[in-house]
């Protein structure tokens, strides 16, 4: 049984979210992610005051409940940008939950995860997901579901980084390791690498991400993660050769359809700011690619349903963000023009697409509070 | 003989104000910060407390700006909060960047100050803009090459 991981590396969106501003109170960071049950009801995740908390809402994001401490302990959380805390579902109604909790050192973390089988009533003691207890980087989790209910963490992994310059080494970027739990998130199995020298700085999207090629072209790569034992091969997926000697802070969205198609967006900035989408062909260009959107744009995500696509980013000018959508109605080949669908004054999340029953959504999360908001056109 | 020691203390007292401890950066503040300088160029080093590139290419700038102390002016730019003030300075002193003015972002909406000081950066660092003193402005990404560094340093 394979496991389709999207791993979306390299996009810290650091710069991005959550910085307060001078005359903001601290309030909650704005990293946090949003999912939809099968029976309608929204989830959120996000953090405050070294809790994650977690909040649904029957109405469609209109009204939210009261917060539930996941972690009951207080502890550091990452909640910035894609370094936010994430939820996912079990096939008999678990609810996942993981983030990444910095060290006392700069740029250092581990992966945590937590589990309700009673629907979010209560929460397990939060685990560490993985063996490796070095105070070096492994964050920017990532976290699937399968078929078989197997739960699959994907995360950016120093070890190798660490061990190569102890060696006095060269070692550009960071691993991707990932580990399985079939057990439903009692135990996770010790972590495997998935690939050497990925983006240190960049997301997840469980299977597509931003890797290294030669000499620091930055372009995203795309694995296939088996939870057996047999190798997972990364293959290169966009070919945008990017040069940068730094962190791209961007990382791309996958969305795969019920054919198999891998519909993906990312970010590349070569000449000039770009997001693409494309139809990812590992091995090769992406098929269909489409310019989406220029200057201003950023953290785009794509979800697919039959013959719809969308695509969702934010675009920021002098007044504030403008969360944006490109719809295509025939399978990605063409796609309807750019139109707003909402806008903030206020410091915003990266947009996160939801379906549900066909229809697409968008979680916004800004400062001036959580929105979900419905593609359709007026 | 009393006003020379007063005099030279009030001469230093700039400096002591705008070198080493980052002064905020709010969107009101960034059309004096892209103002082009009398001579030579102002450059802008963008960086960010969780950016592994970023250290090196200040320290680069700033070894550039040594060898042209009167045609270059280094000014560097966190895009972390003001906030954080404390971690940004501590960062800067490990880094030997405190001779240099700095200045760290104040604005809820990171990414409009981002947008404001370039339109056509995505917020990929570190992110160095040069300025110079006829208007023409010139933008890198990404931890400068020396080929890039000399570009930059002949005025």
């Amino acid at each position: 049984m394979r496991f389709i991981l999207t791993a979306l590396l390299c996009f810290i969106a650091l710069p991005l979210l959550a910085h307060e501003g001078m005359a903001m109170p601290k309030g909650p960071e704005l990293g946090s992610s949003a999912a939809i049950d099968g029976k309608g009801r929204l989830w959120l995740v996000d953090a405050a005051e070294g809790h994650v908390r977690l909040r649904h809402s029957d109405d469609f994001g209109r009204t939210l409940s009261a917060p539930l401490e996941v972690n009951a302990q207080a502890e550091p959380i990452y909640a910035e940008g894609e370094n936010r805390p994430k939820i996912a579902f079990g096939s008999q109604g678990e609810i996942y939950v993981s983030w990444s909790q910095p060290r006392a050192k700069p740029w250092t973390g581990f992966v945590r995860f937590a589990r309700s089988l009673d629907g979010g009533q209560h929460f397990s003691a939060p685990l560490t997901v993985h063996h490796d207890r070095a105070e070096i980087t492994h964050r920017f989790d990532a976290m699937a579901v399968d078929g078989q209910g197997r739960i699959v963490m994907a995360w950016i992994d120093k070890r190798d980084l660490e061990a190569a310059t102890a060696q006095s080494k060269p070692y550009l970027g960071a691993a991707i390791y990932y580990s399985v739990s079939s057990d439903r998130g009692a135990s996770f199995a010790t972590e495997r690498k998935l690939v050497d020298q990925s983006c240190e700085c960049c997301r997840i999207a469980l299977a597509f991400f931003r890797s290294i090629y030669g000499d620091n072209i930055r372009d995203h790569g795309y694995a296939v993660l088996h939870a057996d034992a047999r190798a997972s091969e990364v293959q290169r997926a966009t070919f945008s050769q990017w040069h940068i000697a730094g962190c791209p802070h961007h990382g791309p969205g996958l969305a795969i359809d019920s054919q198999g198609v891998l519909h993906a967006v990312w970010y590349e900035s070569k000449d000039k700011p770009s997001i693409w989408y494309g139809q990812l062909q590992p091995g090769q260009a992406p098929a269909h690619s489409v310019l989406i959107a220029g200057a201003g744009a950023s953290h785009a995500d794509v979800a697919v349903h039959e013959r719809e696509v969308w695509v969702v980013w934010n675009h920021v000018n002098a007044q504030g963000y403008e969360l944006m959508l490109r719809g295509s109605h025939d399978g990605g080949l063409h796609f309807d023009d750019a139109r707003q669908i909402a806008n903030t004054p206020a410091a915003s999340a990266s947009p996160q697409l939801l379906l549900w029953q066909g229809r697409a959504f968008v979680a916004w999360n800004t400062s001036a509070g959580f929105r979900l908001i419905p593609t359709e056109a007026l | 003989m009393r006003t020379k020691p007063l005099l030279l203390l009030a001469l230093m007292l700039p400096l002591c104000v705008h070198a080493g401890t980052p002064m905020a950066l709010g969107a009101g503040d960034v059309a004096a910060l892209l103002k082009p300088p009398a001579q030579g160029e102002r450059i802008i080093a963008l960086w960010a407390l969780d950016c592994a590139y970023c250290e090196t290419n200040l320290q680069a700038l700033a070894k550039l700006q040594q060898t042209h102390p009167q045609q270059i002016e280094l000014v560097s730019v966190a895009t972390d909060s003001i906030h954080q003030q404390d971690a940004i300075e501590a960062r800067l002193k490990a880094a030997d960047m405190l001779a240099w003015p700095a200045r760290a972002y104040a604005d809820d909406t990171p990414e409009r100050i981002n947008y404001l000081l370039d339109p056509q950066w995505g917020g990929e660092m570190p992110r160095t803009l040069v300025i110079r003193a006829d208007g023409s402005r010139q933008s890198f990404s990404g931890a400068l090459s020396p080929a890039q560094l000399q570009k930059i340093g002949s005025l």
